[in-house]
């Protein structure tokens, strides 16, 4: 289960069914949401409503497919559900939207996932819960300013069972994030914000894992994991490329692809 | 019609050295004329809509004649309080172009679907809203907002190929786009941007006048007499009936103390959010407006006027 290449696999099967868009941002989540499903995060593989679970919130709900990969592999989405993939009247958006089981939270619009999950983080820690909330974001999702006043609260509240994972591609939608409005350097920012913040290569599964894991004891203060990926990573002709933010697999792609991850 | 907007940024570009164009990283083609031939007047802000607004507002104010593009879903509606606040209360001459307005992301779901603009805006000071139905207008439009002193939305809804009205339009009163064959009926059509295109196809194959609202504010009271002797209107558009152009005809209605018997239908977007991913006009379906589902719901309604169906 989660084996990056199967999961790649999927999005590009969910991405060509349903001529999505966004396949590098996918592409780039594939061993975070691998290591996370794989054993970092408490969740019970039948049931996504589980009342202990922790809580996985994409904020960049653009990457949506990686979380479906992962989905794939559980059994909460189906084949018939990847060949039907954005057809009329189905259930998976091309964002990530809460009415799908296993999605927490409407994340399409950037910004809103981190707030949320840092409230339920602190909502979580009112209760004495020992749950986790893990929360993904983009690192050009940096650049809005609600995130900032989400990490603010978070330190400010001590809440140190929220991990934020950022995929550091060094794109956003438009160019690379350096030469639209740097939100480097990461490590430094979230530590001046208050949180334990390492750094990882965020294609090294062993490393991420590392990187994730929680150790024992209370730390008084969320973390940040800066992942440092590859958009498009896994396809040669996607990495790194970012016109791949916005361009839809064709027949040649598509088979060039599934070539590669065979 | 969004092919048309190029152009226009371009044209600004060249005629006004104040002209720059702001948007939150989003837009991509739409740019690619402007950022060939003018780089400096093409300022990326990053993913930071509520900044943008404020920015802009800044470059108002130190001699600028900024536009700002962003979806309909976030500008105007993740900044609704920086376009009150920092554009209107200042009464600033700043262009706001919201895309994708109504169900046009209808894969995207909710996040990037937009039924609620207009109404939104409409109750702020000072700001004027459009709503053009194609190239056309989208040109009167742009040219009045740009001359315009205070701010201005334009609404960018679902891009049609083929352009409504023949050729260039004069200023943004209500348009008739097709007129009535005498006698025929005492039904009228009014619909206002990418809707006008299903009201036009109705209304030419009833015989009926249909009219196109590029302008929902200052409201566009010279619509009253286009309704003449009308018994029954029926407004289409692609945006929540309630607060949108329907409302909007209502009170024109009220406040011009026409004391007639007049029944408005309205035919928009549902209190509700989209249920279920597919194409544009799957999503319209589910809120009855698909062009099958309004072409049979319109034929309801002209029944019901007791006029004649050819
Ligand atoms: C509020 C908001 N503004 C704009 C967009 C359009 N948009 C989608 S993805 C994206 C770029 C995000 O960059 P990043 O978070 O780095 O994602 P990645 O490059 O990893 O895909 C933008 C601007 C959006 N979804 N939400």
């Amino acid at each position: 289960m989660f084996e990056p290449r199967t999961l790649r696999r999927h999005i590009v099967d969910l991405a060509s069914h349903g001529r999505s868009a966004h396949l590098g941002c996918a592409l780039s989540l594939v061993e975070i949401c691998a290591a996370l499903y794989g054993g970092v995060m408490r969740y019970d593989r039948q049931d996504p409503a589980a009342p202990d679970r922790d809580l996985l919130v994409l904020s960049k709900g653009h990457g949506v497919m990686a979380l479906y990969a992962c989905f794939c592999d559980l059994g909460w989405i189906t084949d018939g559900d990847v060949r039907a993939y954005l057809g009329n009247g189905t259930r998976l958006r091309g964002l990530c939207e809460s009415d799908v089981p296993g999605c927490e939270v409407s994340s399409g619009s950037l910004g809103h996932g981190l707030p949320v999950a840092v409230g339920m983080a602190y909502g979580l820690a009112r209760l004495q819960s020992d749950r986790r909330v893990w929360c993904i974001v983009g690192d050009g999702e940096m650049n809005e300013g609600s995130m900032w006043e989400a990490m603010l609260f978070a330190a400010h509240h001590s809440l140190d069972k929220l991990t934020v994972i950022v995929d550091a591609n060094g794109f956003q939608a438009m160019g690379r994030t350096d030469e639209v409005l740097s939100t480097e350097p990461l490590v430094a920012k979230f530590e001046a914000f208050g949180f334990a913040a390492v750094e990882c290569d965020g294609h090294d599964l062993p490393a991420l894992t590392a990187a994730l894991t929680p150790h024992d004891g209370p730390r008084h203060a969320p973390r940040a994991v800066i992942a440092r990926t590859v958009k498009g990573h896994g396809l040669s002709f996607a990495a790194d490329d970012n016109r791949w933010h916005y361009t839809r697999l064709d027949d040649a792609t598509r088979a060039a692809a599934l070539e590669e991850l065979r | 019609m969004r092919h048309a907007v190029s152009p226009l940024l371009l044209e600004a570009a060249e005629s006004d050295e104040r002209f720059l164009v702001l948007s939150g990283d989003h837009g991509y083609e739409l740019f690619d004329a402007l950022r060939t031939h003018h780089p400096d007047r093409f300022v990326n802000v990053g993913v930071a809509e509520q900044s943008m607004i404020g920015i802009a507002a800044g470059l108002c104010q130190t001699g600028f004649r900024p536009c700002v593009y962003g979806l309909a879903s976030f500008v105007p509606i993740r900044v609704l309080e920086q376009v009150k606040m920092d554009l209107c209360f200042g009464s600033l001459p700043v262009v706001i172009l919201g895309d994708g307005a109504g169900l046009v992301y209808s894969v995207l779901g909710a996040s990037h679907q937009c039924g609620e603009d207009v109404a939104c805006l409409r109750p702020l000071p000072h700001i004027a809203i459009y709503s053009p139905c194609d190239a056309h207008e989208l040109r009167a439009c742009w040219i009045e907002a740009r001359g315009n002193s205070t701010p201005s939305y334009l609404r960018i809804g679902k891009s049609h190929p083929d352009d409504i009205h023949p050729g260039a339009v004069q200023g943004t009163s209500p348009k008739i786009v097709h007129e009535a064959t005498p006698g025929s009926s005492t039904a009228v059509i009014v619909a206002t941007g990418a809707m006008v295109r299903s009201g036009l196809s109705f209304a030419r194959a009833h015989g009926l006048r249909c009219i196109s609202v590029p302008r929902l504010k200052p409201a566009p009271l010279d619509l009253i007499p286009l309704l003449g002797d009308a018994e029954r209107v029926a407004v289409i558009e692609e945006h929540a009936s309630s607060g949108g152009l329907w409302s909007l005809v209502l009170e024109m209605l009220q406040a011009a103390g026409t004391n007639r018997s007049l029944r408005v239908e309205a035919f928009g977007l549902r209190t509700m959010f989209t249920a279920t991913a597919g194409d544009h006009q799957h999503a319209l379906g589910e809120h009855d407006l698909g062009d099958e589902q309004l072409a049979r719901r319109l034929a309801a309604w002209l029944g019901a006027t007791g006029a004649p169906s050819p």
